[in-house]
């Protein structure tokens, strides 16, 4: 019998990140990301800031002036950042 | 008769510094214009906290907020171009003119035809919005959002550009044969006190300080040094402002001075973790800069400020 293995790594409150990249696979749930890579995974709850989102689903927390390259905004509080194309998106301008 | 207008504008995300900052716009810049034949506007944009701002701590002044279109500070600077003015005066909210008569002094040089806009401080190669006189007939004319940042070859990520608020402006203005005077910077270190981050520290905390604990966010001071530098700013513009109101400056939920950014304690505490060398040596020249700057905002005052103990044993002071 074969056992699943769980690949899931969850970022969670309290945790702090700084200069880090995250791929598919990573869940933040509560913890505060600071100019790191995003590409894959879900954001849950949390806080990015200055963060470059590449791709992955952005479920809930705050985004705070980073660029959103790609991926899925699906909720949470847009604080401020710039899309794609490099334009300055306004606070609750989510893309 | 009305000579021209010209509106002071300034978007600020806490009333406390807000307060600070007007008492020396009215005090000094404003009158300093009006005394130039100028009809002058103060405008302070409220960025958040908007039922915080006492109406009574800003007499004069046209107290603005976030709405449709107007959705944070770098929308307000293009809803400022549109207000009627000739002339637009965007200041940092950190940003004070020790001498109010320098920048009234530079007005004549709007009677060149070309000339677009003045900066007072820029902090890199670019004029910035910290301190921009800018003529709104020659800004109008630019495509909107006229002064909002921008990212700029996101595709290359080698030659990946962050336009800051203004920069995209200042060239489409030189594009279009209009000239930015640009003030020495020996020249305005003398006639303005400025400080850095010291908003961004505090909305830091409050967007995500609480899914840190106390130490943990404290810990940005050493390994960031925009965050020491607007932590020690912090720490210094309560000082003063707790001489001038007798109240405390950034304060945290309990009301304690400075629980909204860094205590002095924590600032000390952090500080000493700074290892590398270059970092401490650059954080030592700013923290003398900043400690000119508050020193010279407090002789305005006529107060003789003793300055907060922040920094860790063997660091360089005045």
């Amino acid at each position: 019998m074969t056992q699943a293995v769980d690949t899931t790594r969850v970022l969670g409150p309290g945790e702090f990140y700084y200069k880090e990249t995250f791929g598919p696979g990573t869940v933040c749930r509560g913890a505060v990301l600071l100019e790191c890579e995003w590409d894959g995974g879900i954001v849950e709850s949390g806080a990015l800031m200055g963060v470059i989102f590449r791709s992955g689903d952005f479920r809930g927390g705050t985004f705070w002036g980073g660029v959103f390259l790609g991926g899925t905004w699906t909720d949470g509080v847009w604080e401020s950042g710039f899309d794609h194309a490099g334009r300055y998106r306004p606070r609750t301008d989510h893309p | 008769m009305h000579g021209p207008r010209i509106v002071v504008a300034s978007p600020h995300r806490y009333p406390d510094l807000a307060r600070l900052w007007y008492r020396g716009v009215a005090r000094g810049l404003a009158p300093a214009l009006r005394r130039a034949g100028l009809d002058v506007e103060v405008v302070v944009f409220r960025d958040a906290h908007a039922d915080e701002f006492d109406p009574a701590w800003f007499p004069g002044a046209v107290l603005e907020a976030p709405g449709p279109g107007v959705r944070d500070f770098l929308e307000f600077y293009d809803a400022a171009l549109a207000l009627d003015a000739d002339y637009l005066f965007l200041l940092d909210a950190d940003l004070f003119f020790v001498d109010p008569e320098w920048p009234v002094s530079w007005l004549p040089r709007f009677d060149q035809e070309n000339v677009a806009a003045v900066s007072f401080l820029r902090r890199t190669q670019e004029p910035g919005v910290y301190a921009l006189l800018c003529r709104t007939a020659a800004y109008r004319e630019l495509p909107r959002p006229v002064f909002a940042p921008a990212y700029e070859d996101l595709e290359d990520e080698r030659n990946t550009v962050n336009r800051q608020p203004g920069d995209v402006a200042a060239r489409r203005l030189r594009e279009r044969g209009r000239e930015i005077l640009y003030a020495e910077p020996a020249e305005a270190e003398e006639r303005i006190a400025d400080f850095h981050g010291t908003t961004v520290i505090r909305a830091s905390r409050e967007v995500f300080g609480h899914l840190m604990d106390g130490p943990g966010f404290e810990g940005l001071v050493s390994r960031k040094r925009y965050f020491a530098m607007g932590a020690y700013d912090n720490a210094l513009l309560g000082s003063l402002y707790q001489s001038v109101f007798g109240e405390p400056f950034a304060p945290g939920p309990g009301g304690e001075p400075l629980g909204g950014s860094v205590t002095a304690e924590a600032v000390r505490r952090e500080l000493e973790q700074v290892r590398d060398r270059k970092v401490k040596e650059e954080l030592e020249d700013y923290f003398l800069r900043s400690d000119r700057s508050i020193l010279r905002l407090a002789a305005i005052e006529g107060i003789d400020l003793p300055l907060p103990d922040l920094r860790p044993q063997g660091w360089r002071r005045a």
